[in-house]
């Protein structure tokens, strides 16, 4: 264990109170009995069941957060339309491809959630990750040519930077717009390490 | 008679604490009890001296069958009472010097023996033969527990086994002769069946029956083997359950029931006969014997006969002999076992081959056992010989006056003495005489306390013998009940035949005993005609071999025969109704909505996919779907609750299934292809149609009306819950919901001992440091495995990852199973401690959202899984709660919640594996199933005491301020058992299909050369 600095209490604070908020909600009610009990249920619940603690960005955009989901809403809808149309449409058998798409983001929580929302949208899927690199690799539906990868591809980049500008951290922000330059690789080639 | 039953159970409970406090002293202690019972009896004296005197009590138990707790204490009843507690108290005293402190199971072994002192004496002074019967099948297994309290010995088992199947056979036998006496005579009181026998063929049959059980528990011939083998107990055992108590109990019941049924038809041919040759079987082979204990025993098993013949021949100077030889008995073979106990002790042998010289180095020993040997050879003036003249005296009477199994019994007794002065003298010149031919043994010193209860023994012996002019009218008390006589046990008769007869048996026995070596050459020589034991194993190997053919035609080990006769069994006998049923359905619509069409059409597409899948997780993941179709089907059909659990128990079912499914090959039937398919194909259509129609005529088939018109009603009012299907489980039926989590905690309990063979361990095995980290709570812990960044601070944190390294190798024996917790230690790239989280995210570290999320290794590891498991984790336990809490009144309920949990859980295992799994429910299993079950139970017993029926609910409600209203009821509690039960069954299933099968794999990716099937299919999937 390693423990380098500890959680700010917004971070602590903002998942407790979502844990209240949650209880209240499945109650349907916000009274004095249910916002107490809420708070004794999250705390036996965070302390029998402790998990290590996290660490938020500290920063959030609404209106670009606002606009991030409502883009996603947008692309879920075309994408389905799109593959319908892959799968109806007569002939060609369609070519897929395994994309790797280097993310400039290395925050777990954003590549949880640029994944999540790729996988979300129909015709990609998120196959694996590699966490070291962040590196996400992507099963693409129809990619005829090296064209349709580089769509893919700036489709991944444009997902990450919708989220980052909505909820990332200042650092990653400075990242995505090309003002801040990424980590070192790592000097140990990837893949050696897992060999034991 | 009762409070001191009680006082015996009371210590027997509280025996292993004492032990655990005392030590062997507690037996001193504990020997308090018989002798407090000791003296109590002995209050009775006054009552039972008086002609025809006896004290009872009597408490109603079961009035419809007009059962009674009764006691009743008369001269027969006494007399037993004064053994059993007198030799209780003094084989504990012998035991506080017999045991070491540290003798293992010393607590559970005073307890069983104080135990069975006290049921001893419940049995002899009960007076309903129900409750004497049940004290008699306790004698039975507290005596199999003692017999085998070296559990470790394989002979000591055996043993334990023979001696409890033996005697629970003749208990059986003999429960039927009971049930069929009492119900022939209206009675179940001893006292008023013995005193006004019904007669009749059944009654004579009844007693016989009742024989039977006696003859097992008092080793006559043909039950007689377990005795000698039951010597595998300790001695103080041998000496109390063997000599004195629980084969005295047969003799007892025959003595009880003598005085009605002698003239039974079948009785004395009986007990004569059985009698005579169980003392001479039993004298000759203890004749043969060098072990001192086997000697010993084959002499109890010849006494054993001997007091069969005397106590069960039906006339008053027989009954008075019988008193005076159990009495003599009890007291002279109890201190030979504890003296042949202190010879083991002190020489470390029971050969007495091996014996040299012991007279002269034990001589209070030496002394105790003469004058116990002397009066089991009769010898004047001990009361063995007074009990010896009495016998031959009231025999020789009884043959004058015509009986012609009189002189069969004379006889047959007379030569079994002649035998027993023999082996008499064989046992105490081979346990003490100084031979020239042995060398003297060492002897173990020990303190003297320990000859105290043999020699109290032995001088009891010449004591009731001398002083048997003041013991005799007390034995006439019960012999007196055949009808008076003049006889009267004395020292000296005059010049009577028995007095001659007496002088020759011990004469001729000397001279058998001189003539030892020629005799033991005959023995040789005539072979062993029957041999009981032998025909006890050949039974029991009979049995077993049965068994395993009967297994071996119903379970031949395939589950396609096994689901094919459950099928068609089922086919068969439901279709065979339904052709004969008469409620056809007369309207039958087709669907209710469209929508039911089209989820019934994925349903069977499925189902058909699913039977014609290659890959067992298509299978698996085909049959998921018709488990979801129903829960569209349900949420369709306005039942949200069902909709919800059905979601529930199907994601559970397909996670179990794949736990299961990643240790077995990926395509179904690779080596055996399927066969038969068409019949197959056939039985299973045939099944389904079954039960479409059996639903359909179901449906139609209703004639009264339903009481689900009242359910809304009931469950608002009398279960105090808006949700009828959860005031139904937890209320209305939840006795059903008892039996059910039961199910579960044995299949759960099945589950963890199929898988873990080599025993299961409590606590899982837990990550090393994760209790340090625990600690700190606001800490953010670095993630070790995936930071590629590198900071060289000034300060090498390498001492840590070290003494961490080295933390985990203490840890576990086992380090090499997980050489990734290691090597994390050691590669680990590290971060400057001042480092701000922006710079450390900037540097490339990642913080660990998991626990045990490092023990994974790289490539199975699953970034995605492990930050939604920590994100969703808890609002899932806390859902979870609200399912539980809310149940009662809307979609819910203990067995949803505890399914949502337990797939929170899965969800923490799939992310961080096995020691992830530790980490989140760090206790045993086994303890979460065994609170469900205890909260279910607690409130299910709770009601009683408040004077309602078991599983009422009570219901509290109450307007509190500030808060608002208020409702708990008990069902929430039971409920809430159900939920932990759900919760302990998923651990149970992921520790042992999942963590324990992890294991296994790392064991055997391990060690190549132990790699068994299932890891050479996975090392190839790799």
């Amino acid at each position: 264990m390693h423990q380098r600095e500890h959680a700010s209490l917004g971070s602590r604070a903002m998942l407790f109170l979502g844990l209240v908020l949650l209880w209240a909600m499945l109650w349907g009610q916000f009274t004095v009995l249910s916002v107490l009990t809420g708070v004794a249920i999250s705390t036996v619940v965070t302390l029998v069941f402790y998990l290590p603690a996290i660490q938020f960005s500290r920063r959030l955009d609404p209106a670009r957060t606002v606009y991030f989901f409502v883009r996603l809403a947008f692309d879920i809808v075309v994408a389905s339309f799109q593959v319908a149309w892959i799968v109806l449409r007569p002939g060609t058998v369609p070519h897929n491809s395994i994309v790797a798409v280097q993310l400039r983001t290395r925050s777990d929580l954003i590549t949880m959630w640029v994944a999540e929302s790729l996988s979300l949208v129909p015709g990609s899927i998120v196959v694996d990750l590699d966490r070291g690199e962040s590196i996400l690799y992507l099963h693409v539906l129809d990619t005829d040519d090296g064209r349709d990868v580089e769509r893919a591809r700036s489709r991944v980049l444009g997902t990450e930077e919708r989220i980052v500008r909505g909820f990332g951290s200042a650092h990653d922000v400075a990242l995505v717009r090309g003002t801040a330059r990424p980590p070192e690789a790592d000097p140990t080639p990837p893949g050696t390490e897992g060999e034991r | 008679m009762a409070i001191m039953t009680v006082l015996f159970a009371a210590l027997s409970f509280a025996a292993p604490v004492l032990v655990r406090l005392l030590g062997r002293r507690a037996f001193l202690l504990l020997a308090v009890v018989p002798v407090v019972a000791f003296v109590h009896t002995l209050g009775y004296t006054g009552v039972i001296a008086s002609s025809d005197g006896a004290a009872t009590e009597s408490w109603l138990w079961i009035p419809q069958l007009d059962l009674a707790i009764a006691f009743r204490m008369d001269a027969l009843a006494w007399l037993l009472a004064l053994v059993v507690t007198g030799v209780g108290a003094l084989v504990l005293v012998y035991c506080a010097s017999y045991f070491g402190d540290d003798e293992p199971a010393l607590g559970r072994f005073a307890g069983l023996l104080l135990g069975f002192a006290g049921t001893m004496y419940g049995l002899v002074t009960s007076d309903d033969v129900m409750v004497m019967f049940m004290y008699w099948e306790i004698t039975s297994v507290l005596s199999y527990l003692l017999i085998g309290h070296y559990t470790g010995r394989k002979e000591s088992r055996g043993a334990a086994l023979q001696a409890l199947l033996v005697t629970t056979l003749g208990g059986l036998v003999m429960l039927v002769g009971v049930v069929m006496l009492s119900v022939i005579a209206g009675t179940t009181r001893i006292s008023e069946l013995v005193a006004e026998p019904p007669q009749g063929v059944l009654p004579s049959i009844a007693i016989v029956l009742v024989l039977v059980g006696a003859m097992s528990k008092s080793a006559i011939v043909p039950f007689h083997f377990w005795l000698p083998a039951a010597m595998a107990a300790p001695t103080p055992v041998s000496a109390y359950l063997h000599a004195a108590a629980m084969v005295k109990a047969g003799i007892y019941l025959v003595a009880r029931f003598a005085p009605g049924y002698a003239e039974s038809p079948a009785w004395t041919p009986i007990v004569v006969g059985f009698g005579v040759l169980t003392m001479l079987v039993g004298a000759w082979r203890s004749l043969r014997q060098y072990d001192l204990k086997l000697v010993l025993a084959y002499g109890t098993v010849s006494q054993l006969g001997f007091l069969f013949v005397i106590v069960g021949f039906g006339t008053r100077d027989a009954a008075l002999a019988g008193a005076a030889m159990l009495l003599a008995h009890a007291v002279y073979k109890a201190g030979l076992f504890l003296t042949v106990g202190i010879i083991d002790h002190r020489t470390g042998t029971r050969d007495w081959r091996k014996l040299s010289g012991l007279g002269r180095a034990m001589p209070v020993l030496a002394v105790a056992a003469a004058l116990s040997t002397a009066s089991m050879a009769g010898i004047i003036p001990l009361i063995g010989f007074v009990g010896k003249e009495a016998v031959f005296t009231a025999f020789i009477e009884e043959g004058l006056r015509g009986d012609a199994w009189a002189w069969v019994a004379l006889v047959g007794t007379a030569v079994g003495s002649v035998l027993t002065v023999a082996y008499s003298a064989r046992f105490l010149w081979g346990a003490f005489a100084r031979r020239t031919t042995t060398e003297p043994v060492s002897i173990h010193g020990d303190s003297g306390a320990i000859v105290a209860a043999p020699l109290v023994l032995g001088v009891a012996g010449i004591v009731f013998g001398i002083g048997v002019a003041l013991v005799d009218p007390l034995l006439a008390a019960y012999a007196d009940t055949f009808g008076h006589g003049e006889y009267h046990l004395a020292l000296w008769h005059g010049l009577e035949p028995a007095l001659f007869l007496s002088i020759a048996v011990i004469a001729l026995g000397l001279l058998l005993f001189a003539a030892r070596r020629s005799v033991a050459r005959l023995q040789s020589t005539v072979p062993a005609v029957v041999d009981a034991s032998r025909g006890y194993w050949t039974t029991v190997n009979a049995v077993d071999r049965l068994a395993a053919r009967v297994t071996l035609f119903a379970q031949r080990g395939g589950l396609p025969q096994y689901l094919t006769t459950i099928v068609v069994v089922f086919v068969l006998a439901v279709g065979g109704m339904l052709l004969v049923t008469r409620t056809w359905p007369t309207d039958i619509r087709p669907f209710d909505y469209p929508l039911q069409v089209v989820i019934a059409a994925c349903m069977i597409v499925a189902s058909v996919m699913a039977a014609r899948a290659r890959q067992r997780m298509t299978a698996v993941l085909l049959a998921g779907v018709t488990g979801f179709g129903l829960v569209a089907l349900f949420a369709l059909h306005g039942a949200p609750d069902l909709a919800l659990t059905q979601a529930l128990v199907e994601l559970a079912t397909i996670v179990t299934f794949i736990l299961v499914l990643r240790r077995l090959p990926h395509a179904i039937a690779q080596h055996n292809r399927p066969v038969r398919k068409v019949r197959r194909a056939v039985i299973g259509v045939l099944f389904g149609v079954t039960m479409s129609v059996v639903a359909a005529v179901a449906l139609s088939a209703r004639e009264a009306e339903s009481i689900a018109t009242e359910l809304p009603r009931l469950s608002l009012e009398e279960g105090h819950g808006r949700n009828i299907v959860n005031v139904m489980l937890v209320d209305i039926r939840a006795w059903d919901t008892m039996n059910e989590i039961a199910v579960l905690v044995v299949v759960a309990t099945g589950i963890a001992s199929l898988l873990f063979v080599s025993g299961r361990s409590g606590t899982p095995q837990r990550l090393p440091g994760a209790r340090r980290q625990r600690a700190n709570r606001r800490a953010v812990p670095a993630d070790v495995r995936a930071s590629n960044g590198i900071s060289p601070a000034g300060e090498s944190p390498a001492t840590i990852d070290s003494a961490d390294a080295s933390a985990a190798e203490d840890d576990h024996d086992d380090t090499g199973a997980h050489p990734q917790l290691v090597d994390a230690g050691a590669h680990e790239p590290t971060v400057a401690h001042t480092a701000t989280p922006e710079e450390r995210l900037a540097s490339g570290a990642r913080q660990s959202w998991l626990l045990a999320g490092r023990t994974i290794r790289d490539e199975n590891r699953s970034l995605l899984l492990e930050v939604l498991v920590r994100l969703l984790f808890h609002p899932a336990i806390v859902v979870s709660i609200f399912l539980l809490f809310t149940g009662h009144n809307t979609p819910g309920g203990g067995f949803a919640g505890g399914l949502l949990a337990g797939l929170a859980l899965v969800a923490r295992y799939l992310a961080g594996g096995r020691y992830e799994l530790a980490e989140a429910v760090p206790i045993d299993a086994g303890k979460l199933l065994g609170s469900g079950i205890l909260l279910a139970v607690g409130s299910a017993v709770g009601s009683l005491f408040f004077g309602a029926d078991a599983l009422t609910s009570a219901y509290l409600e109450a307007d509190v301020p500030v808060l608002g209203h208020l409702s708990i009821g008990t069902s929430t509690i039971f409920d809430l058992g159900v939920y932990l039960v759900v919760v302990g069954l998923t651990v149970d299933i992921l520790r042992s299909l999942g963590g324990e099968i992890d294991r296994q794999q790392e064991d055997a990716d391990l060690d190549p050369g132990a790699s068994d099937d299932f890891s050479t299919t996975t090392a190839a999937e790799r």
